[in-house]
């Protein structure tokens, strides 16, 4: 193994990615991705780290314009002191977490559902593409039809496509506070019939999750607005404990962070996505496979799953296709290459996705079988 | 503005593509007769005429399958066409080529209020979303002015946007799943109600593509719950500067508008002649904002805004707290395009995005344009996206004027990219602005996005001469309406 190279500026990525070798590029900053997706064959290390730092926050604008290897932990602190955040909630799965690790793998939490996905909160992007062009794509404006929209596929590409040099994020003003409905002792099938009912309401319902036997609804927005909205659920449920803001808050922490979760020796944690109305199914398919346990989020559109160590990935990912989703297994440390990591792409989309890879990076050079082989 | 030269060889295979296209529809599926071909000459740039080889409806992703191999085979230019309402010239005719209408494929085919989703053909008008899931409480979010007639498979060709796009998204932030036809002919399924996909965000490429990458046969779309309660208030200033000051107090004080619109004295003055609608005369500016949610929330936003729009030196506010008052108050914002025919026999209507903070700057800089060039503009402006409407009004029989409307229209965008905007926030690149698009995009850029079109249609059939410029040099864009006609003079524009 090669000794990283650290480029400090985008002259020098563009520099690694011209001197580049065939093996190719892995890029790295914060480590707290390692264990989606699979291992990179890659044998020059490009340590991102010092692509660090904010150029610019306009929080009248709800933009900040960022360097990919600025902490998202110091991001939040600085948009929560100024009545902002980032509305698709991104888990961290550690203190060392980067923005553009975050954008790498299209990291999004519980409130993804009403809010967004990572990429939905990305206006544009500088990248360095596979023959070293520097390319600006997007823009920091909403609105905006000029070209394709380059930078969204960049967006849970882990890395694949490009190094990202610079990142416009839109921001969200912060609920000023938040309350959650919890529910005990509820049986999937009626925690998920709940779910769906809430996810129907005009309140602001910002969380849906079912973990544990529990129920967990959010409401969050004003002191004033939440207090009528709360207990109009509670109403609905007849039952129930309404956590109060701090509580509520660690509560949806905690579900954010569950991919965080270390399974137990024997056993593999699976991040799966299917339509929310195909989570029933698809629990009762793992449950044939003798799922140690799981949890619901996004009104039953994500299920975390712990399987047994056993049991072929193959059978999850199929589980997974056939309710119209898709799946990722989590790697169980530096030693599994986790070959299995994420559901095949039918044939069509597959091809699309060689094509859009061979035009942006036509020689593989960025994280090469990191996504896919 | 020059499309790619008709190719002589491809003309001459009419009767062969013609005989060849009926095989594969139905009889109302071709269209062939030169008189039939008329309507189909232009789309909502009605300054670009050009009939079509024919124009072939298919009713089913496999027929589109069929149309496009023939095509291929011989070597013929496909223009994809929803509803032909696109003001950039995207759905513009090629004299040998086919446009392909989807308008047949009008079906909604699953509504599931589970997964907040609708999967549609792309025929399907934009209101029908809504119609169809307004009994479950339900509305499709994105709402361009043309929604009465506009279709899903043109709003995901242009990623349409519309009034909410600050608090609701772009068509892209409300799109799930994708049927696709490639070039070659495959079909292809993208997503599906699920929040995420596995592999690269495709659906981001395809979304706002202008029909250059593949023909949109299924869509699946998010939709979400109707609001509980929406109330609106207008507020008068006297310059511009200050209601852009309310914009950003607005933002600032954590308040997403569903709709914040900033009219200039102009269309203030337009809009009052043409409709009559009551909005105060002698004003610099008006703002209008809309806010939605939970009742509670709502109730406390909108006592908020009125405070802070009084603490930023408004000379009136009117609240409108019933539906129907409300509707009256965006009458005159949504009258404001037909209302210039009053002003002036002609208009030319520009679509830059600009960062809301440089507003005052913009229009500034523009009335200093708009003396040079001795030509008024009025303003109407999206202040909660940023997306900005400058009508530039000018005479096309007085001699020369056309020439200078469209030049100072070029400067109005080089101004919008300069300060950090960009050429369209919603209309599309079309024929229209594509010479401008050097202004914008570098040439590595544009070699790129280049070498994804060629990728993905290596016989360059879809939608060939748009979007991206032949010559790479900063040129003008142009469309322009004559005598307020503008092409379906019915539907609102805003």
């Amino acid at each position: 193994m090669k000794a990283p190279l650290r480029p400090a500026d985008v002259s020098q990525v563009v520099e690694c990615v011209r001197d580049a070798d065939g093996a190719g590029l892995a890029l790295r900053a914060g480590g707290t991705k390692d264990r989606l997706g699979r291992a990179t064959s890659a044998t020059t290390d490009v340590d991102l780290s010092a692509l660090s730092g904010i150029v610019t926050y306009e929080p009248e604008e709800l933009i900040l314009i960022a360097r990919p290897a600025t902490s998202l932990v110091e991001v939040e602190e600085l948009l929560a002191q100024n009545g902002q955040h980032l509305a698709f909630e991104p888990p961290q799965w550690g203190p060392a977490a980067t923005l553009g690790g975050t954008l790498g793998v299209g990291a999004s939490g519980p409130r993804r559902f009403v809010a967004g996905a990572a990429r939905d909160f990305v206006l544009g992007m500088e990248f360095v593409d596979g023959l070293g062009r520097v390319i600006r794509t997007g823009g920091r404006v909403v609105k905006n039809v000029t070209g394709y929209d380059l930078w969204r596929s960049l967006v849970g590409a882990y890395g694949t496509l490009g190094v990202m040099t610079e990142i416009c994020l839109k921001l969200w003003p912060l609920p000023e506070t938040q309350q959650t409905l919890a529910v005990s002792g509820q049986t999937r099938t009626d925690a998920l019939a709940q779910m769906y009912a809430w996810s129907r309401r005009p309140e602001a319902v910002t969380g849906l999750a079912y973990s544990d036997g529990t129920l967990l609804a959010r409401i969050e927005g004003s002191t004033a607005a939440i207090e009528p909205q709360i207990k109009a659920l509670w109403q609905d449920a007849s039952a129930g404990e309404i956590l109060a803001d701090t509580e509520s808050r660690r509560c949806w922490e905690r579900l954010r962070e569950a991919g965080a979760l270390t399974a137990a020796r024997g056993e593999v944690l699976y991040r799966i996505v299917v339509p929310p109305s195909r989570a029933e199914e698809t629990v009762v398919a793992l449950e044939r496979m003798e799922l140690c346990r799981c949890c619901l989020d996004w009104a039953g559109g994500l299920l975390w799953a712990v399987l047994p160590r056993n049991c072929p990935p193959a059978r999850v990912h199929t589980a997974a296709t056939e309710a119209g989703g898709m799946a990722a297994r989590l790697s169980q440390g530096p030693e599994d290459p986790n070959d299995e990591a994420f559901t095949p792409l039918p044939e069509g989309v597959a091809r699309l996705n060689t094509t859009l890879r061979q035009t942006i990076d036509p020689q593989g050079r960025f994280n090469p079988g990191r996504l896919y082989n | 503005m020059n499309l790619p030269t008709p190719l002589p060889q491809r003309l001459a295979r009419r009767t062969d593509l013609v005989k060849r296209l009926r095989k594969l529809v139905d009889d109302g599926g071709l269209i062939h007769r030169d008189e039939d071909l008329v309507v189909y000459e232009c789309d909502g740039l009605s300054a670009y005429r050009q009939a079509p080889l024919a124009v072939a409806l298919p009713t089913s992703a496999q027929q589109v399958c069929d149309i496009l191999r023939t095509c291929g085979d011989l070597d013929i230019p496909i223009v994809p066409w929803g509803a032909g309402t696109g003001l950039s010239g995207g759905a513009l005719p090629l004299a040998d080529g086919i446009v392909l209408s989807l308008a047949r494929m009008n079906r909604i085919l699953h509504v599931d209020i589970d997964d907040r989703a609708v999967t549609v053909e792309p025929g399907v008008t934009n209101i029908s979303v809504t119609h169809a899931v307004t009994g479950h409480g339900f509305y499709y979010a994105p709402d361009p002015s043309s929604q009465i007639a506009c279709t899903i498979g043109g709003n995901i060709a242009e990623n349409s946007g519309g009034v909410h796009c600050l608090k609701y998204g772009t068509t892209t932030n409300n799109l799930l799943g994708l049927q696709l036809v490639m070039a070659d002919g495959h079909i292809v399924d993208i997503g599906s109600a699920a929040m995420e996909r596995a592999g690269y965000d495709l659906l981001a490429l395809f979304t706002g593509s202008e029909g250059l990458l593949g023909i949109i046969t299924q869509a699946t779309l998010r939709i979400l719950p109707k609001p509980q309660s929406a109330r609106a208030l207008m507020a008068a200033f006297d310059t511009i500067a200050a209601a852009g000051g309310a914009v950003a107090d607005i933002i600032g004080a954590g308040i997403i508008p569903a709709g914040m619109e900033i009219m200039d004295r102009l269309s203030i003055e337009a809009v009052e002649q043409f409709l009559g609608c009551g909005y105060p005369l002698g004003v610099e500016s008006l703002l209008l904002v809309e806010v939605d949610g939970p009742e509670a929330e709502v109730d406390a936003q909108i006592a908020a805004v009125q405070d802070l729009v009084r603490a930023a030196g408004c000379t009136e506010i009117r609240q409108a707290d019933s539906p129907e008052e409300r509707q009256r108050l965006w009458a005159g914002r949504k009258a404001a395009f037909p209302a210039m025919g009053r002003l002036s026999p002609d208009y030319y209507c520009m679509d830059g995005t600009i960062p809301r903070g440089r507003l005052p700057e913009v229009l500034e800089r523009t009335s200093v344009l708009s003396e040079a060039y001795g030509l008024r503009v009025a303003n109407v402006f999206h202040a909660g996206d940023g997306n900005l409407h400058p009508l530039v009004l000018y005479d096309s029989n007085v001699e020369g004027e056309l020439e200078r409307a469209e030049e100072l229209g070029a400067e109005i965008l080089k101004l919008c990219v300069e300060v950090g905007g960009v050429l369209s926030g919603e209309h599309g690149i079309g024929v229209e602005k594509r010479d401008l698009m050097p202004c914008q995009l570098s040439d590595d850029d544009l070699d790129l996005q280049e070498e994804l079109k060629r990728a993905f249609d290596p016989g360059l059939l879809l939608n060939p001469g748009k979007v991206y410029p032949a010559l790479r040099t900063c040129a003008e864009g142009r469309m322009h309406v004559h005598g307020g006609r503008l092409p379906f003079p019915d539907l609102e524009r805003f």
